[in-house]
């Protein structure tokens, strides 16, 4: 009980602690990390929901973030329709993106689901690299600066950015924990842990994954939109990035899949070391971020596969001197 | 008309070749240590910048580097499986699918970082060199990577249905527990399976160079094609990879040849994806109906 | 009342392998059937046909008067069919709570209700005092205990038992055999797969014996220990014309 409390004020503090940080840090440049530490947070928390608790190991979720930055483009380029609109919009075409994509997809386990997704990615990718039709093609297209001009979402300082982005994440976290306690989060585990054992006790498996992959192609397509109006630019390379769909999975694996936080705490500890490299070795190296990343990941793998909050759970059990049993039935 | 098809199936044919040593050896990896190896394009590429250092350095043909590149690779992937692989047999999806794919990662950026992105290319004297006849344009140094793929792939057939670690190894492949049982160690069964899978690739490499640029991605392009082939000849089988890379190999020069020069990854894609349409079936582990 | 299990024709082969050949019988309501047979006879393949995870090549299936085939597990499972694993797949990272709660949701939506139906049905196999470990932690047989608990969560009227009682040793098979009495006594009708003939012959009066995929006795205990197929499918032609021992206990 006594650890719930202390949890819960470690929380409002936390919360109280992000919502006055632009006050306080007004540098243009550590806005811009946190920035990237919450977008990432909200992009590993959307693909946690599958990835992480489902253990439907994607690794195209650039698909859907994609699909959420053009369709938000074009309608604000196009039709003058706010990206605000767009945002939503986006998000609704990606999840009915999800719904052909995933029917493809989930007619293979493991490591060849994980696979397909990276084709359906790609192909879109290809797709938009091509048709210069719709979609100006490979050069992609800059957002018209208006300055600052809210309803359009583009603000004058970064500060806006920041808040949209964590209200972005507590929405995506909101939505992992209301999932979490109900009848859908015990069967996204329980598809994670076996599937036919899950199916044998009546969980209707095709449907549970259907549904939390449209959340989280929902999700996902929001951030494409936010990173767009962000920087101001589009085209296939950056919105159907390959690295996307990497940090999505890495962060989440790193701090833990299936857990609440463990995307949160992925991201933070990833983009600070690369915020560090960057700082100690300037952009003139290639390869380097994705080398240290590459070998967190292993080390992760090899040694804690539940990740930094599996770790923590581990010693906090310890810690209580009592068998993990007897400690979990307490807490 | 004619010609022009056959030229592209020629052409197809040809670099079906190398797509089938890349295949063969994911392909015999899942099928024996039941794992996908997400790395096997970086060890390709690994290929290729030994046989480029050997041949700018020592003056030695890539081709004949294949004496080097092919038991070099074999001691990595050897040490992989001893280090890595071993680690995380037996555990769920997530480990095994996550480290290859940030040994492939690593692989690949740690070339960026060390070699840089530039393209590097061997120059050999019958890299310009083609075979004319019946109106078609065979070039020498593709057509001498086709022959010894095939060679290569015949070796590995040889190797599989006669000696007893190959046949050891189809058994592991089939029933692992039965093959256990019947005193075989599995970890010096998937040791040995990782070593060919890696010198094939590294083959492929050496083989690849006459003609093709070295750079850290090159794998990518290389193992895209190999995971499709693969999944088309069934999982774990090795005729079937090889027949589907020429297949595919095939495919993407029609596809070059008809649609359009950058259209030759989207018909390798679409066939996948059609496959996972249509037929699914014995095309994954634990799809059962 | 309809009967509870009809299987009529089933047939299933795998490639070369005819696993199912043929097979019919009908389990009456609330009846304890024993389906027994040598290894590889094709009694889990029935198993697996039956809930829906393999579509048969002929045959009907069908429960409490509906028609299965064609249907997807989790749905044969709403309808009141629920089976246990011969190899227990519990779900290894969550509690034993949490495992047998995933069964509970299929009729009870709130988290709560739930949790309290799910405390019933792990009250019931014994495991009460291990609701908290995970699943991965528990011994063979209170994995065992835990599979059978999940399956009864879901309220089934038809149990599916996949050899629950290797390797028990006596005093466990005894608890097993009580367990399987007891479901019987609340109305459950219940197809046990098992090798042991004594925990057979205590719980079930009706068996049916498979070999090599086909249907060679079906019976009450005392004449299918009798039968000469049966004799000779277990034990080889050699034991096929010897006397049944007095008091039938051929085992």
């Amino acid at each position: 009980m006594r650890l719930k409390r202390l949890g819960g004020i470690a929380l409002a503090s936390v919360i109280a602690l992000m919502l006055l940080l632009p006050l306080a840090v007004t540098s243009s440049f550590a806005l811009d990390i946190l920035i990237r530490v919450l977008l990432f947070s909200f992009i590993g928390t959307a693909w946690n929901l599958l990835g992480g608790y489902a253990r439907q190991l994607s690794l195209g979720h650039a698909a859907f973030f994609g699909l959420g930055a053009y369709t938000s483009t074009l309608l604000q380029i196009d039709f003058g329709i706010s990206p605000w609109i767009g945002m939503v919009a986006g998000g609704v075409v990606a999840l009915a993106a999800s719904l052909p994509i995933g029917w493809l997809c989930f007619r293979l386990r493991g490591p060849y689901f994980t696979i397909a997704t990276i084709a359906t990615a790609q192909v879109l990718m290809l797709i938009f690299l091509k048709f210069r039709d719709f979609a100006w093609g490979a050069e992609g297209t800059t957002i018209p600066n208006l300055g600052h001009a809210p309803l359009m979402m583009q603000f004058d300082g970064k500060a806006y950015y920041y808040y949209i982005a964590l209200g972005l994440l507590a929405l995506a976290l909101a939505v992992t924990a209301r999932i979490e306690r109900s009848r859908v989060g015990y069967y996204l585990v329980a598809i994670g842990e076996d599937e036919d054992a899950a199916e044998a006790i009546g969980v209707n498996v095709p449907k549970v994954k259907r549904d939390i992959y449209m959340i989280s192609a929902f999700l996902t397509a929001l951030a494409g939109t936010f990173y767009t109006q962000y920087i101001y630019f589009i085209d296939p390379q950056t919105a159907f990035n390959f690295n996307v769909s990497i940090e999505a999975a890495l962060v989440s694996i790193v701090g833990g899949v299936g857990t609440l936080w463990g995307p949160v705490i992925g991201t933070v500890l990833l983009e600070t070391t690369s915020a560090l490299l960057q700082s100690w070795l300037g952009n003139s190296v290639g390869g380097v971020q994705l080398t240290v990343y590459s070998l967190i990941l292993m080390a992760v793998i090899l040694w804690r596969p539940t990740g930094i909050m599996g770790f923590l759970t581990e010693w906090r059990a310890r810690r209580a001197k009592a068998p993990p049993a007897l400690a979990k039935a307490q807490a | 008309m004619l010609e022009t098809i056959a030229q592209a199936v020629i052409n197809g044919l040809l670099i079906g070749g190398i797509y089938a040593l890349v295949s063969i050896g994911v392909t015999l990896i899942f099928g024996v240590v039941k794992i996908v190896n997400f790395a096997q394009g970086e060890f390709v590429m690994i290929g290729m910048y030994i046989s480029f250092f050997l041949a700018t350095q020592l003056g030695v043909d890539p081709i004949v580097s294949l004496l080097v590149t092919m038991p070099v690779l074999f001691c990595v992937g050897m040490l992989v499986q001893h280090f890595l692989i071993r680690r995380v047999l037996g555990l769920n999806d997530l480990p095994q699918i996550f480290l290859t794919f940030a040994l492939s990662l690593l692989v690949l950026n740690l070339a960026l970082m060390l070699l840089t992105a530039n393209y590097r290319t061997v120059h050999t004297w019958y890299s310009d060199e083609a075979l004319h006849f019946a109106g078609l344009y065979v070039p020498v140094a593709k057509l001498a990577a086709f022959v010894l793929a095939m060679v290569l792939s015949a070796l590995l057939w040889v190797f599989l249905h006669t000696t007893d670690l190959g046949k050891a190894m189809r058994a592991a492949s089939q029933n692992r527990d039965v093959a256990q049982l019947m005193g075989i160690n599995p970890n010096r069964v998937f040791a040995v399976a990782l070593g060919i899978a890696l010198a094939l690739a590294g083959a492929a490499g050496s083989l690849l160079m006459p003609f093709y640029p070295a750079y850290p991605m090159v794998g990518q392009v290389f193992v895209l094609m190999a995971f499709v082939a693969v999944v088309l000849g069934t999982l774990g089988n090795v005729v079937g990879a090889l027949v589907a890379s020429l297949l595919m190999g095939v495919a993407e020069s029609l596809g070059i040849q008809f649609v359009g020069a950058d259209s030759g990854l989207i018909v390798v894609f679409a066939m996948l994806l059609l496959t996972l349409a249509v037929r699914p079936s014995g095309l994954a582990g634990g799809r059962r109906r | 009342m309809a009967d509870a299990l009809v299987i009529n024709g089933l047939n299933k082969r795998f490639g070369g392998l005819r696993a199912v050949q043929d097979v019919s019988f009908t389990v009456r309501a609330n009846e304890t059937l024993a389906l027994i047979g040598p290894n590889g006879a094709g009694k889990t393949t029935a198993f697996n046909l039956i809930m829906g995870f393999y579509r048969p090549d002929a045959g009907s299936v069908s429960a409490f008067g509906a028609e299965l085939v064609g249907m997807r597990p989790h749905q044969v499972c709403a309808l009141g069919v629920a089976r246990t694993f011969q190899v227990a797949k519990p779900f290894g990272g969550m509690s034993v709570l949490d495992n047998v709660m995933t069964g509970a949701f299929l009729r009870d939506r709130s988290p709560d209700a739930a949790r309290a139906k799910a405390r019933e049905a792990i009250d019931f196999v014994g495991l009460s005092a291990r609701e908290g470990t995970a699943a991965r932690d528990l011994t063979t047989i209170d994995q065992r205990r835990l599979e059978m608990a999940r399956a009864l969560a879901t309220q089934p009227r038809l149990l599916l038992l996949d050899e629950v009682m290797a390797g028990l040793n006596p005093a466990e098979v005894d608890q097993a055999v009580a367990l399987v009495g007891k479901l019987s006594r609340r109305g459950l009708t219940i197809v046990i797969v098992e090798h042991l003939m004594r925990a057979i012959m205590a719980v079930a009066k009706h068996i049916v014996v498979l070999d090599h995929g086909q249907k060679i006795a079906e019976g009450a205990p005392k004449e299918i220990v009798a039968n000469p197929e049966v004799i000779r499918a277990y034990l080889g032609s050699s034991y096929a014309h010897a006397p049944a021992a007095p008091g039938g206990a051929a085992s």
